[in-house]
């Protein structure tokens, strides 16, 4: 995992009281304090252990697999850059979510945005 | 309520991006996972093919190149196993005809001289070779200008030398 847990401590005080006090949250969009939240919360982390099973289930994960290796194959595999393989990869990627396994992702975040905003 | 409906966008927009974020970490793992395999060359797959790619660029680049010397390329050249022919071939065997032993190489000449005019040469007689011998001794005796039915360059080059 790239993000160091250990790392996500929030000092500020509990978010119900920030509702009034608008000056202090111009600094954080509502994007980064959800995000924060998720991550605090351990949510993200299960949100990203549901993604990984369910795209390994369906099988998209090998297929996302199988993008990389014709790529590399194409390439050269000495010539090939990680920035360029999640280029190559990323549309047909995000595009071969099934649209099950997207509903249900966003299902839980809208959730957990719903219970968690100010 | 418009402020209602605002929050709902915005919200859908957020966990739009949540989302992507989650799978574009998936596809982060998958790429670097595979940009591993492939530097450190642990997928014998992709080694093959690429040997067979690297290759096949070489044996392009050798034919297309202009600056070889041409007849040394077509004495010397390697063929798709590697090996590479001398321009006379080495072989010894033994010439059906007159039984001789006879270097690959030099057989046509050979077989002129053998079935043309070296008809005492011959150890061995076969009827057809016989036969054969008796039409081109025919031949040979009438007019010189009615071409042959045999092979005509063959015997024209017996009659010429």
């Amino acid at each position: 995992m790239p993000f160091d847990f250990s790392e996500a401590t929030v000092t500020s005080p509990v978010p119900d009281e920030d509702v009034t006090v608008a000056s202090e949250k111009d600094e954080l969009t509502l994007g980064e304090i959800i995000n924060i939240k998720l991550v605090e919360s351990g949510e993200k982390d299960n949100l990203m252990e549901l993604v990984r099973d369910r795209l390994v289930e369906s099988g998209r994960k090998d297929g996302m697999r199988v993008a990389c290796r014709e790529h590399v194959k194409k390439k050269g595999r000495k010539d090939v850059a990680v920035d360029e393989l999640i280029r190559v990869i990323t549309p047909k990627s995000r595009a071969s979510v099934p649209d099950a396994v997207k509903q249900e992702l966003l299902n839980r975040i809208q959730n957990f945005i719903g219970s968690a905003a100010p | 309520m418009s402020n209602a409906e605002d929050n709902k966008s915005s919200h859908d927009q957020l966990s739009s991006q949540v989302f992507l974020d989650l799978v574009d970490s998936v596809i982060a793992d998958v790429a670097s996972e595979c940009h591993r395999v492939a530097r450190l060359g642990l997928d014998r797959d992709l080694e093959v093919v690429e040997e067979e790619l690297r290759l096949s660029v070489e044996a392009r680049a050798k034919v297309a190149d202009p600056s070889n010397n041409l007849e040394t390329n077509t004495k010397y050249v390697v063929d798709i196993f590697g090996q590479s022919h001398p321009p006379v071939a080495t072989e010894v065997f033994n010439c059906m005809n007159c039984g001789r032993q006879i270097v690959a190489g030099r057989f046509a000449p050979h077989l002129e001289r053998c079935m043309g005019k070296g008809r005492k040469a011959r150890a061995k007689a076969t009827r057809s070779t016989t036969a054969s011998q008796n039409r081109n001794s025919r031949r040979n005796t009438s007019d010189n200008n009615q071409l042959a039915s045999g092979p005509p360059g063959f015997e024209e080059n017996v009659r010429r030398t």
